[in-house]
C-alpha cells in the first residue's frame, strides 16, 4: 500500500474525486428531469439550509484531506490553519485558564473554546479533523457499494428469471446476518483501517440500493421506450446504459445522501467498539469511546463527548433532510 | 510473571449492574440499609462473639485455582488462603525479604549432592488435614502427607497439567524435564513412577534433588506450584457427571490445607471464603513489623489464624461500583483507580480532608515489577544499530507518559530491577533517560541526521502496540508523537492481545509496547533472566531476542550465588550492559496508591503475598456505627417522588371531569 501513502497520490485522488462529481452533475443539469428538481429544490427551504450545513462539513473535511509536505513529514491544510492553537499537557475545561485539576492546576498557553483531550489538544479543532474520518469512510463505502448496488439492482430487473433468483438469494443471505456482526467479522479478517473499513461497510451496504434498483427497473422496464429499444435491435447493453440507468440515477443521488449519513454513524459505532479507525485518526466514535472513562472522573470531562455529539447531531439531521429534499425535488408527486 | 499492559489500567470498562441494583432494589423495597450484601454463614461464632467478615472486590473470576497452574493475581488471591505452601513470605519482614516455614517444620536442609547439585531435606508438619471434602472418604479431610508433595511435583511435569514453571523448574529439578518428555511421548503421565527430583524418605519427610545449585528453589517451594495436593482431590473433581451430580473441575474446586476454603463461588458475581476451623499450621508473627506498628501488631502477637470468620469478594468490571461502595462503607479497602484519583488527593499527595476526618488511611504501594518496551535485536534496522535504540530511548518523555496516564504515582524505570530487590541501586540514573537534545544527536550519530538516512529517505518504523480500549489508543498516540519528535516515522500497528504476545514470541515486530514483569520471587536472577540468551521465545521470555556472551557469562555466575556484596557487583555489572546496550524502553516500576476504612486498618504490605487474607482484621463495632453514620436515609427524595405523582393524578383528574 506503499504507493497510496504518497501524499501526491492521494491529493490527486482527493482532486480526481470532486472532479468527477462535479462533471456527473455538470452533465446531469442538461436534462429535463434534473433541472426541474433543481428548481423544486430551490425553493425547499429546508433542504437548502441543511445543503449549507453539509456544505461547511464538505469544507473542513476536505481541508483536513489535502496534505501537503512540510520539513519533516506532512501537515494538513486544516493543521497548518490551527497550528497558532498551542497544545496543553492534559484536560482543561472549555475556556478555562487552567488546566483540569482540582489538586494541582496549571496556567495554560492559551484559551480553548471546547477545552482540551487527555493528550491537551484542542478538543474544536479534533472535532473538525474528525470531519475527514466521517468523509473518507462515507466516500470510500460509496465507492464501493454503489456500482455493485446498481450493477446487480439493473442485471436483476432486466434479466429476471435465475439472474433475478441469484441477486435476491444473494442479498437475501446478507440482510439476514445482523449487520453489527457482519461488520466487525469482516474487520477482524481485514484488519484495522479507514479502507478495510470501507470495504466491510460496502459488502453489508449495497443490499438496500440494489433493493431500490431492482424495484424500480422492474417497472421502467414495463415502458414503451424499453420496448421501442428492443424493437429498434438495441443491444441489452445500450438499453440497460442509456436508456435504464438514467432513469435510475436520481434513486442513486437520493440514496447516496441518505446512506451518508447512515455509515458516519456505523464508523463511529464501529470505533466505539474499538473495530473502527486506527490510531491516531480523529474520530467522533473514539471520543465517545473515550468518554466513557472520561465521564467516570472527578471531575468530569464532559465536553469531548459533547462535542462529537453535537457533530454528529448537526451533520446527520441535515444529511437526512436534504436527502428527503431530495426526494421531494426529483419525486414531487410521491413527495 | 508475564504482566500484561491492560493489568495496569483499570479493568475493561463493562457494565456490571447486579450490585447497583441490588442497592436499588433494597432501597425500592423499603428495607432500612443500603447493604448489598446477601447474610453471612452466621451471625455469631460458638463461643457467641460476632462473627466477622470482612468484604473486598476482585476485577474478575480467576481464571484457574489449581495450585500447578496458577500463575496471576486475581487467582492467587483466591488461592493463597485456601492453599498453603512449603514456605511463606513472613509478612514483615521485607527488606530484606525473608522465607518462613509454613506446611514445613523448619526451613529445608541443604546438602552436597553426590552426582553435583544440591539436595534439599524437609520435614512436613504432623497433624495438618486437608479441608472437609466430599472427596474423602466420609468427607472429612485426611491428614497431609509427603506423598502429596511428591504427588505435586510430578503434576508440573504432567503435559495436561501444563504447568508454567515447568519451564523453569526442568533445568534443575532432576529428572522434570525426562518425566515431561517421556509423559509426552507415551500420551498419558505415569505416576507410578519414581520421580529422581523429589523423593519421600519417610511419611512425613522429602527430598528435592536438584541436578545442578539453584538456591532460588526455595522461593519456588513458597509458590503454589510446590504447594502439596490430595490425589483424591484432582481424581474426584473431574468436570464429568457422575450418578446424574455434575462436579467441578479440580481447577474451579481446589482442596487445600489453608485457613480458609471456598464456601460459595458465583461465577461472575462473588466468592465468600469461611474460615478452616481446624487450622493451625502458623500463628501470627511474633516480631519484624516496623516501630510505628507496635501498637496496632503487638497485641496480635502469636494469635491463631484467621483473625475473621469469613471474607467475601465481589466481582466489579466497573470500578465506579468499587468507590461508591467504599463511600458508603460497604468495602473494606479498595485501589485508588485514575476516575476518582483527583477528588480524593491533594497537590502534596495526600488523602483529601474530608476522607482523612472520616479516618480513612492511604498506603502507597510499589510493586516489584517493571514495564517497558522491547526492541527487536534480530530487526536488521534496529538490531545492529546501538546509536538508534539509544536516541529512541532518550527520545521518550517517561515522566510526561505517567503524568497523563497514570497520574504520576508509578516511579520511572531507571533499570530494569525494581527497587525492594537485592542489587537495586537507587541512584543510578538510565544513561539515555528523556534528553531530546541528546537523542537527536545520537540520532545523527546513528546515521539518520534529522531522522533521514544517507539518501534523505525518512527513516520509518513500525511500533506494535495492544489498542483494544480508548486509553489504550490514546497512549498508543502518545507514545508514537514521542519518538516523532526525532524526525523519523512512526507506523502504529494494532493488535488483539493474544496477537501482540504471538508477535513477540516470533520476534515479528521493531518496537512492541506491553510488556511487564512482576518478581515472582524478591531475587534479582528473576530480572536479569529476561534478557538471557537461551531464554529465548517461545518457551522464554526474552522477546528483544538480546544475545551478550559477556552478560550470559555474567548473569550465569550471578544467577546460582546466595546473597553477597560480590552478586551485588554482579547484578551492577548487568545493569550496566543492559542500560548501555538498550534492548529495551524501561518505562516504570508500578506502585498503587490503596486506601483502607478506619475499622480495618493495613497490617501487612509484603508485595510478595497477594492480599494476606489471614492476616486481615476487623472492627465489627465500628464498622456498624460509621456505616450507619454514612447511610442516612434521605426521605425527600420519596417526597417529592409522592408529591408529584399526587400532583399528576389531580391534574389528570380535573382535566378529565372538564372534558
Amino acid at each position: 500500500m506503499a504507493f497510496f501513502d504518497q501524499l501526491w497520490v492521494q491529493n490527486s485522488l482527493i482532486a480526481l474525486a470532486y472532479t468527477l462529481l462535479a462533471i456527473f452533475l455538470i452533465r446531469r443539469a442538461r436534462s429535463e428531469h434534473w433541472t426541474s428538481a433543481w428548481a423544486r429544490l430551490r425553493r425547499d427551504r429546508t433542504g437548502l439550509c441543511s445543503l449549507g450545513v453539509i456544505l461547511m462539513y464538505l469544507i473542513f473535511g476536505t481541508l483536513e484531506l489535502i496534505r501537503v509536505p512540510t520539513q519533516q513529514s506532512s501537515q494538513s491544510v486544516l493543521e497548518i490553519l490551527t497550528a497558532g492553537i498551542p497544545q496543553e499537557k492534559g484536560y482543561s475545561a472549555p475556556l478555562a485558564l487552567t488546566s483540569l485539576s482540582v489538586a494541582n492546576p496549571k496556567p495554560l498557553k492559551g484559551r480553548h473554546l471546547l477545552g482540551t483531550d487527555a493528550l491537551g489538544r484542542d478538543t474544536l479543532v479534533q472535532t473538525l479533523k474528525a470531519t475527514r474520518t466521517a468523509l473518507l469512510i462515507g466516500g470510500l463505502t460509496s465507492v464501493i457499494y454503489i456500482p455493485l448496488g446498481v450493477l446487480l439492482g439493473l442485471l436483476a430487473g432486466y434479466y429476471r428469471r435465475w439472474v433475478d433468483d441469484l441477486v435476491q438469494y444473494l442479498y437475501s443471505t446478507i440482510a439476514a446476518v445482523p449487520e453489527i456482526l457482519m461488520l466487525v467479522a469482516v474487520l477482524l479478517v481485514l484488519g484495522k483501517g479507514l479502507g478495510t473499513m470501507a470495504i466491510a461497510l460496502g459488502i453489508t451496504g449495497w443490499v438496500g440500493l440494489a433493493r431500490l434498483i431492482r424495484g424500480e427497473t422492474l417497472r421502467q422496464v414495463e415502458r414503451p421506450y424499453v420496448a421501442a429499444a428492443k424493437g429498434m435491435g438495441q443491444s441489452d447493453w445500450k438499453i440497460l446504459s442509456r436508456h435504464l440507468l438514467p432513469n435510475v440515477m436520481h434513486l442513486v443521488v437520493i440514496k447516496f445522501v441518505l446512506g451518508f449519513s447512515g455509515l458516519v454513524l456505523a464508523e463511529a459505532v464501529l470505533s466505539y467498539l474499538g473495530v473502527g479507525s486506527p490510531v491516531g485518526s480523529a474520530s467522533w466514535g473514539a471520543m465517545i469511546d473515550a468518554a466513557r472513562s472520561e465521564l467516570s472522573r472527578e471531575p468530569v470531562v464532559w465536553w469531548n463527548l459533547t462535542a462529537a455529539t453535537l457533530a454528529l447531531f448537526f451533520l446527520v439531521p441535515s444529511l437526512n433532510l436534504f436527502g428527503d429534499a431530495l426526494r421531494r425535488a426529483f419525486d414531487p408527486r410521491r413527495g | 510473571m508475564r504482566l500484561d499492559f491492560a493489568s495496569m489500567c483499570p479493568p475493561v470498562f463493562r457494565f456490571r449492574s447486579a450490585p447497583l441494583l441490588a442497592v436499588v432494589a433494597s432501597f425500592v423495597l423499603g428495607a432500612c440499609s443500603n447493604n448489598p450484601y446477601p447474610p453471612a454463614q452466621q451471625a455469631l461464632r460458638e463461643d457467641g462473639s460476632p462473627w466477622l467478615v470482612r468484604y473486598g472486590a476482585m476485577p474478575e473470576d480467576p481464571r484457574s485455582l489449581d495450585p500447578q497452574v496458577c500463575y496471576d493475581s486475581v487467582g492467587k488471591r483466591i488461592l493463597e488462603p485456601i492453599q498453603e505452601c512449603l514456605l511463606e513470605y513472613h509478612p514483615f519482614k521485607t527488606s530484606p525479604y525473608e522465607l518462613r516455614p509454613c506446611l514445613l517444620t523448619a526451613l529445608p536442609e541443604k546438602v552436597e549432592r553426590a552426582e553435583g547439585g544440591a539436595i534439599y531435606r524437609c520435614t512436613l508438619q504432623q497433624g495438618i488435614y486437608f479441608h472437609d471434602d466430599p472427596c474423602f472418604p466420609n468427607g472429612k479431610g485426611r491428614e497431609l502427607v509427603a506423598e502429596d508433595v511428591r504427588f505435586a511435583f510430578q503434576r508440573m511435569a504432567d503435559p495436561k497439567v501444563e504447568c508454567p514453571a515447568l519451564s523453569t523448574l526442568q533445568d534443575y529439578v532432576a529428572g522434570l524435564g525426562e518425566a515431561f518428555e517421556s509423559a509426552r511421548k507415551a500420551g498419558s503421565f505415569d505416576y507410578g513412577k519414581p520421580l529422581a527430583g523429589l523423593q519421600v524418605t519417610g511419611r512425613y519427610t522429602f527430598e528435592v534433588h536438584l541436578s545442578q545449585p539453584y538456591p532460588q528453589i526455595l522461593y519456588w517451594l513458597a509458590m503454589p506450584f510446590a504447594a502439596p495436593v490430595a490425589k483424591e482431590a484432582v481424581e474426584y473433581y473431574d468436570g464429568k457427571s457422575h450418578d446424574g451430580v455434575a462436579r467441578d473441575h479440580f481447577r474451579f474446586h481446589p482442596v487445600g490445607t489453608g485457613p480458609f476454603r471456598i464456601a460459595e463461588w458465583k461465577r461472575n458475581s462473588a466468592i465468600r471464603l469461611v474460615r478452616n476451623p481446624a487450622y493451625h499450621t502458623t500463628r501470627f508473627p511474633e516480631d519484624g513489623w516496623m516501630p510505628d506498628q507496635e501498637a496496632l501488631l503487638r497485641p496480635l502477637a502469636g494469635r491463631s489464624l484467621p483473625l475473621v470468620d469469613e471474607v467475601h469478594m465481589t466481582i466489579f468490571r466497573e470500578t465506579i461500583p468499587i468507590f461508591m461502595l467504599f463511600r458508603q462503607g460497604y468495602l473494606d479497602g479498595m485501589g485508588l483507580g485514575k476516575d476518582a484519583f483527583s477528588s480524593l488527593m491533594t497537590p502534596d499527595r495526600n488523602l483529601s480532608p474530608k476522607y482523612q476526618e472520616r479516618g480513612v488511611a492511604l498506603h502507597r504501594d510499589t510493586e516489584p515489577s517493571t514495564f517497558y518496551m522491547s526492541l527487536n535485536m534480530e530487526d536488521p534496522i534496529l538490531g545492529p544499530n546501538r546509536k538508534l535504540r539509544q536516541a529512541l530511548s532518550a527520545a521518550f518523555n517517561t515522566q510526561a507518559y505517567l503524568d497523563i496516564f497514570h497520574n504520576s504515582v508509578p516511579i520511572v524505570a531507571q533499570q530494569l530491577l525494581p527497587p525492594g530487590i537485592g542489587g537495586f541501586q537507587p541512584d543510578f540514573r538510565n544513561p539515555y533517560g528523556f534528553d531530546l537534545a541528546k537523542a537527536k544527536a545520537l540520532l545523527a550519530e546513528a546515521g539518520y541526521p534529522n531522522g533521514r538516512d544517507a539518501s534523505g529517505k525518512i527513516l520509518e518504523l513500525t511500533f506494535d502496540v495492544n489498542a483494544n480500549s480508548a486509553d489504550e489508543r490514546l497512549s498508543a498516540e502518545f507514545e508514537q508523537k514521542q519518538f516523532e519528535q526525532l524526525g523519523i516515522k512512526i507506523r502504529v500497528v494494532e493488535n488483539t492481545f493474544a496477537r501482540l504476545m504471538e508477535k513477540l514470541d516470533q520476534g515479528s515486530f521493531q518496537i512492541a509496547s506491553g510488556s511487564g514483569w512482576s518478581a515472582d520471587y524478591p531475587d534479582p536472577e528473576n530480572f536479569y533472566f529476561l534478557y538471557y540468551s537461551k531464554n529465548l521465545p517461545p518457551a522464554g521470555k526474552n522477546a528483544s531476542r538480546y544475545k551478550n556472551p559477556e552478560y550470559d557469562r555474567i548473569f550465569e555466575k550471578m544467577a546460582v550465588m546466595e546473597n553477597s556484596p560480590e552478586r551485588q557487583d554482579l547484578a551492577r555489572h548487568l545493569t550496566a550492559l543492559l542500560s548501555e546496550d538498550v534492548p529495551h524502553i524501561l518505562l516504570m516500576h508500578r506502585s498503587l496508591f490503596a486506601l483502607t476504612q478506619p475499622w480495618a486498618p493495613r497490617i501487612q504490605s509484603n508485595p510478595m503475598l497477594e492480599g494476606g487474607l489471614k492476616y486481615v482484621v476487623l472492627n465489627n463495632e465500628l464498622r456498624d456505627q460509621k456505616r450507619r453514620e454514612w447511610n442516612r436515609q434521605a426521605l425527600w427524595p420519596l417526597g417529592l417522588l409522592l408529591g408529584s405523582l399526587l400532583l399528576g393524578t389531580a391534574t389528570a383528574v380535573r382535566s378529565y371531569r372538564k372534558a
